[in-house]
C-alpha cells in the first residue's frame, strides 16, 4: 500500500461519512443548504451578488456512493461560486511580471496546501492589477486549476493578488472557514478526481470547463460534523507522514538489495569463497607459468610485441586473502594485446564494419546499426574482433564498462573509444569478464580519485590492474555456479 | 623438549597428503581429538601420581601409552592395523564410555568430549606420523605446556579463516579487552553460555590469575569459569584448552543454553560476571521460543541469548556482550521489548562501535560491544566508535587485530569526554529519554560513517537485509496500529 493509497483511503473515508459518528443535535446537512440558499437570497435582493441559473437535480444515478441520512448531495456551485480570471486584453503576457508586486498565481505556485513563494512567483504591478476586471483574490480564498495540472489547489494566503488563466477562484458567500477547511479535504478524495475524469474534455490539454466545475457533486455534513471530520485528519496526518516515511525507505531498501546481493555473489565469486577448491584441477600458478611459457613463444615467433616487465604485487596492494591455490596476477601479464581501436569515420558503406561504444547495448552488439568504414588492408588485422575479445570503452558516460565478445557474424574491426583485450585461450572467457564487472575491478579503474568522479580507462590501468586467478577448472565452475546465482538476483528486483 | 615453533607446520604438510580431510576445519577437527587425548593422558599422569586410587575411566587398550605412543621398538600401530584399531575400537569405545549424573566431571569430560567426534584420516602412516608429531610435546613439563598453550591459541585461530567454523572462535584482542575491562575479582563467578572454543573463559582466567596472592586465591580461581557450548566440535577445543590452563575440572558442559525455561531460573544459576559472543543469523523455532516469555520471544539467536543473560545476572553482577548492528538499530517488537527491558532494569553505560573485519575472514560485519551492569535502570549510555588503527585499511590473517589497538577507548573510559570527528560523532552521551523517546530504541548511534562500502558475505547480507527490513515493517505496523486505533475500526 503506498502511502496516497492509505491517505486517499481515508479521504474517501471521511467524504463518506465514514470517518465519525453522527451526531443529530449538529443538524443535517439539508438544514445548512437551506441556511447558504437563504444567505444567497439575501445577498441577491440586495444586489451584492449576481442571480444564478438553477443548477440540474441531481438525479439517483449520478449518486456515486451512500451518505449518510443528516447528509445531502449539493453540487459545488450551490455552495461556492467559481469565479474565473480576467482572460480579456488585460491579461498581462508574462514577460510584462516581475518579482515584486501583487501575487499573479498559476497552477506552479500551488502545492494542494498554500501557494509557495519562491523564485516562480511571479508578480503584476499596481497598475496591471487595476486593469484587471476579475478573478482578484482575498485572502483565504481556496483555488482550483481547470487547465493542465487539472484538480490541482490550495489556498491563498496572501492579501492582494489574481489568478492566471488556468485556474478557478472558489467563493463561498458565506464567511463559513470550516467550510473551506472541509472543502480542502473533498479537494483531495478521490471523489474529485473522478469526477474530474467525468467531465475532463481535454484532448492533448487536459481541460475542464468553469461549468463543468459548478456541477460536481459534493457530500454535504452539518457545520459541526465538518469540524471534527477536519480535526480527526488532524491527527491522522502525522501517522500518515511517519507511514510515508518508513515506506519510502523500505522502498529504497528493496531496491538496493537485489544490486547488493549480486556484488556480494561476486565478491564471494573472485575470493574463492563461491566454490570449493580441487588440488586435482592444479594452481594459480601453474596456469600463470603455462600462460607465460606461452607468451613468451608468441614473442619469439614476433606474433605479440614484448612489453615492459610489470612492477610485482605488493603486499599493500592486495585487497583480500585468496585461497592458497590460487595467485595474484597482473593483466597485463595475463593479456597478449591491449590495443587502442580505430579511428575512422562511421560511413553508410565502406570496407568493413566497425563497432562504436554506441553499438553496444545491454551486453548486445546492435548488428545492424554498426557502420561501416576506410581502412588500409595492411591495418586491418591488428584492429580485427574475434570471439572472446573483451573490449572497454575508455571514455563517455559508460568509461571502464566491459563488452565479452561473442560471435562476430560480419568481419568487423572497432572504433577509437574501445580498448580491446586479447588473451590466452588457457584462461575462461566468463570468468574474466565477471571480474571485469566486480568492485575490484572498478575500484582499481577509480584509483583513488572519489567514487563520483570518472573512473580512469586506459592502456595502462588495464595492464596494471590486478587480479586473482585460479585454475582454469575452477575458473569454469565459478562461472556455472554465477550463472545459476546471479539470474536469481534478478528475481528479487 | 619438543620442537614447537614446527608443530602446527609439521602437521599440516602430513595432513596435506591424506585424502580423507578436506579444508582447515576438517584438519582442526582431527588434530583436536588427538590433542585431546594426548593433553588428558598428561592429567592423568598428574592424577595418578596425586591421588592414591586413581582409576582412568579409559580402559587400558585405549589409553594413549598403549596405542599412540611410539617406543621406537618397532611394534607401534600404522598402516592398517591403525587405521583399524582407531576406527573400530578407540573411537567406539570412547563413544559409548559408561557416565551418568554421579561420574566426576574430569572423567565424564572423555565420553562427552568424544561423542560426535570424527576420525577423517584415511592413511594409517600418515596418522602414525601425525600421531608422533604430537606425541613429542611434554606437558608435563610446566614451561613446555604454557608454551603449548600458546601453540594451541595459534590452532584455535586459524578457526577463523576455516569457513563456516570460523563461528566458534572470538579474537583474542577482544576477548582480552572485555576480560580487562570487566576486571574480575578472586572469589567472582563467571559465564559464557556459547562459549565456543573458550576464548572469554581463557582471558578471564588470565587476568584473574594476576589477583592470585594465596592458595585459596588458587581454588576459588580454578572454581571461577562456567562454559556450555552447544557444538561437539568447539566443546572439544574448549576442554583441551581449560586442561591445558591447569584447569582439572572444567566447569564446561555440552549442552544447549537455550533450552531452559528462563523464567525458572533461581538466584543459584546467577553468575557475578557474564561475558559473551552469542552466535547470530540463526532462526530459532518454537521449541526453543517456547521458554521464553512471548514479548521477548525472537526467533533470532542472539535475542534469546540477551534474555538469558539478563535472567541468569546477579545483582549488582557485570556483563559485556558483542552483538551485531542489527540488534542496536533492529525496532521489530521482540528487539524493542528486550531493549526496553535492558535500558530499564540494567543500567547499559558504554556501548564500543567496532569497526568491521575484527572477525574477518569468516566475516565482515560489524559488531559492538554493550557493557552493563545490575545495578540501577540506565540513566545515560555512553557510545565510543574505535576507529581503524592508522595504517590499517582491514584486519586480515596477516594483520590481526591487537590488543593495542584498543588503546584509544581505554585512555577515553576514565575520562569520557564528546567527541566529534569530520562531522561525524565519534563519542557521545544519550539520556534513556532520547534512547527510548526520540530514538525510539534504535541504539545505532556513532557509528561508522559509510564511506566506503564494504561488501558484505552473501549471508551477512541477507540477514542484514531481513533485520532492517523486519524493522522497518514493525514500523509499518505500528503505525497503522495507531491509524487504525483512531479510526476507531471503521473499515478501510
Amino acid at each position: 500500500m503506498t502511502p496516497q493509497e492509505l491517505k486517499n483511503s481515508i479521504l474517501q473515508l471521511a467524504i463518506q461519512g465514514k470517518l465519525v459518528e453522527q451526531s443529530p443535535e449538529e443538524g443535517t446537512g439539508e438544514e445548512l443548504y437551506q441556511q447558504i440558499q437563504n444567505e444567497k437570497q439575501a445577498l441577491i435582493k440586495a444586489g451584492k451578488i449576481k442571480k444564478e441559473k438553477p443548477l440540474p437535480e441531481i438525479t439517483e444515478d449520478e449518486v456515486p456512493f451512500e451518505i449518510p441520512e443528516g447528509w445531502k448531495w449539493v453540487r459545488v456551485a450551490n455552495i461556492w461560486a467559481i469565479l474565473n480570471g480576467d482572460r480579456g486584453k488585460n491579461y498581462p503576457a508574462k514577460s510584462t511580471l516581475s518579482h515584486s508586486g501583487i501575487p499573479f498565481i498559476s497552477a506552479l505556485n500551488l502545492d494542494g496546501k498554500t501557494v509557495i513563494n519562491d523564485d516562480n512567483l511571479l508578480c503584476l504591478s499596481e497598475t496591471q492589477y487595476d486593469k484587471l476586471g476579475n478573478g482578484k483574490l482575498q485572502q483565504g480564498d481556496v483555488v482550483v486549476c481547470i487547465r493542465g495540472s487539472l484538480g490541482k489547489h490550495g489556498r491563498f494566503p496572501f492579501e492582494k493578488g489574481a489568478i492566471a488563466s488556468s485556474l478557478v477562484i472558489m467563493r463561498s458567500q458565506l464567511v463559513l472557514p470550516i467550510l473551506d477547511d472541509f472543502l480542502m479535504l473533498y479537494l483531495d478524495a478521490p471523489l474529485f478526481f473522478s469526477e474530474i475524469k467525468k467531465y475532463d474534455n481535454g484532448t492533448a490539454q487536459p481541460n475542464l470547463a468553469a461549468k463543468s466545475f459548478e456541477q460536481f457533486l459534493f457530500p454535504l455534513p452539518p457545520l459541526a460534523e465538518q469540524k471534527r471530520i477536519v480535526a480527526k485528519i488532524e491527527e491522522l496526518l502525522p501517522l500518515i507522514e511517519r507511514y510515508e516515511k518508513t515506506w519510502s525507505r523500505l522502498e529504497d531498501f528493496n531496491k538496493r538489495f537485489p544490486v547488493d546481493m549480486q556484488k556480494s555473489i561476486l565478491q564471494m565469486a573472485i575470493q574463492g569463497k563461491l566454490v570449493e577448491q580441487r588440488p586435482e584441477e592444479g594452481t594459480g600458478e601453474e596456469l600463470y607459468k603455462q600462460i607465460q611459457a606461452e607468451k613468451q613463444a608468441l614473442i619469439k615467433a614476433g606474433k605479440v610485441k614484448k612489453e615492459k616487465p610489470l612492477p610485482e604485487i605488493t603486499e599493500d596492494e592486495v585487497p583480500f586473502e585468496i585461497p592458497e591455490s590460487w595467485k595474484w596476477v597482473r593483466w597485463g601479464d595475463l593479456s597478449e594485446s591491449i590495443q587502442y581501436g580505430y579511428n575512422a569515420p562511421a560511413q553508410e558503406s565502406g570496407r568493413i564494419k566497425m563497432v562504436r561504444i554506441s553499438d553496444i547495448q545491454d551486453g548486445q552488439v546492435m548488428w545492424e546499426s554498426v557502420p561501416y568504414c576506410e581502412i588500409a588492408e595492411q591495418d586491418i588485422p591488428t584492429y580485427l574482433l574475434s570471439t572472446n575479445d573483451i573490449l572497454f570503452a575508455r571514455t563517455g558516460g559508460t568509461v571502464g564498462k566491459s563488452y565479452l565478445v561473442k560471435d562476430v557474424p560480419e568481419e568487423s574491426i572497432y572504433a577509437g573509444y574501445l580498448i580491446r583485450t586479447r588473451y590466452s585461450s588457457c584462461l575462461c572467457p566468463e570468468y574474466m569478464k565477471h571480474f571485469m564487472e566486480s568492485q575490484l575491478y572498478w575500484d582499481q579503474l577509480h584509483n583513488g580519485t572519489i567514487a563520483t568522479a570518472q573512473p580512469n580507462c586506459n592502456g595502462k590501468t588495464l595492464s596494471k590492474m590486478i587480479l586473482p586467478l585460479p585454475s582454469l577448472a575452477e575458473q569454469k565452475r565459478i562461472v556455472a555456479r554465477l550463472e545459476e546465482l546471479l539470474p536469481l538476483c534478478e528475481r528479487l528486483k | 623438549m619438543a620442537n614447537l615453533s614446527g608443530f602446527v607446520k609439521r602437521l599440516r604438510d602430513i595432513m596435506r597428503n591424506d585424502a580423507g580431510i578436506n579444508g582447515d576445519a576438517q584438519r582442526i577437527e582431527q588434530i583436536a581429538w588427538m590433542l585431546f587425548l594426548k593433553v588428558y593422558d598428561a592429567k592423568e599422569q598428574d592424577w595418578e601420581f596425586d591421588e592414591e586410587d586413581y582409576t582412568s575411566i579409559i580402559p587400558d587398550e585405549c589409553r594413549w601409552a598403549n596405542w599412540a605412543h611410539d617406543d621406537r621398538s618397532g611394534t607401534a600401530m600404522t598402516g592398517e592395523r591403525l587405521l583399524n584399531f582407531v576406527n573400530n575400537t578407540l573411537f567406539p569405545t570412547l563413544k559409548k564410555l559408561p557416565v551418568d549424573a554421579s561420574t566426576p566431571i574430569k572423567k565424564a569430560i572423555v565420553q562427552t568430549t568424544f561423542a560426535d567426534a570424527n576420525n577423517y584420516m584415511k592413511d594409517g602412516v600418515l596418522l602414525r606420523q601425525v600421531l608422533n608429531v604430537i606425541d613429542e610435546l611434554d606437558l608435563s613439563d610446566y614451561e613446555e605446556s604454557h608454551a603449548f598453550g600458546e601453540i594451541y591459541e595459534t590452532i584455535l585461530k586459524e578457526l577463523q579463516s576455516a569457513g563456516s567454523a570460523g563461528e566458534f572462535y572470538t579474537p583474542r584482542a577482544v576477548t582480552e579487552f572485555m576480560a580487562q575491562m570487566i576486571r574480575p575479582q578472586i572469589g567472582e563467578k563467571m559465564a559464557d553460555f556459547a562459549c565456543g572454543t573458550g576464548g572469554f573463559l581463557t582471558s578471564w582466567l588470565k587476568e584473574l590469575e594476576k589477583e592470585v596472592k594465596s592458595t585459596e586465591d588458587r581454588a576459588a580461581f580454578g572454581q571461577s569459569i562456567y562454559g556450555i557450548e552447544k557444538k561437539q566440535f568447539p566443546y572439544m577445543l574448549c576442554i583441551t584448552n581449560m586442561l591445558l590452563h591447569d584447569l582439572d575440572v572444567p566447569q564446561v558442559f555440552h549442552d544447549n543454553s537455550l533450552l531452559r525455561d528462563v523464567l525458572d531460573y533461581t538466584a543459584d544459576d546467577q553468575f557475578d560476571v557474564i561475558l559473551m559472543n552469542p552466535p547470530y543469523g540463526g532462526s530459532e523455532k518454537a521449541e526453543v521460543k517456547n521458554h521464553f516469555p512471548a514479548d521477548l520471544a525472537s526467533s533470532e539467536t542472539a535475542d534469546l541469548f540477551m534474555s538469558v543473560i539478563m535472567y541468569r545476572l546477579k545483582d549488582n553482577g557485570r556483563a559485556a556482550v558483542i552483538l551485531p548492528d542489527g540488534f542496536l538499530f533492529g525496532t521489530d517488537n521482540a528487539k524493542i521489548n528486550i531493549k526496553k527491558k535492558l535500558l530499564s532494569e540494567f543500567n547499559l553505560h558504554t556501548i564500543i562501535r567496532m569497526p568491521s573485519s575484527v572477525f574477518s575472514p569468516y566475516t565482515s560485519i560489524t559488531t559492538n560491544i554493550l557493557f552493563f551492569d545490575r545495578t540501577d535502570p540506565t540513566k545515560e549510555t555512553w557510545f565510543y566508535r574505535l576507529d581503524m588503527p592508522e595504517g590499517y585499511k582491514h584486519f586480515s590473517k596477516t594483520k590481526p587485530m591487537k590488543l593495542e589497538h584498543f588503546d584509544p577507548v581505554i585512555e577515553w573510559w576514565n575520562d569520557r569526554q564528546p567527541l566529534n570527528v569530520d562531522g561525524f560523532d565519534k563519542a557521545r552521551c544519550y539520556t534513556v529519554e532520547e534512547l527510548s523517546g526520540d530514538l525510539g530504541y534504535n541504539l545505532d548511534q556513532c557509528g561508522f560513517p559509510h564511506e566506503e562500502e564494504e561488501i558484505l558475505a552473501p549471508m551477512d547480507l541477507i540477514q542484514s537485509y531481513q533485520e532492517e527490513r523486519a524493522s522497518l515493517n514493525a514500523e509499518i505496523d505500528r503505525v497503522l496500529a495507531e491509524i487504525t486505533e483512531k479510526l476507531g475500526g471503521a473499515e478501510l
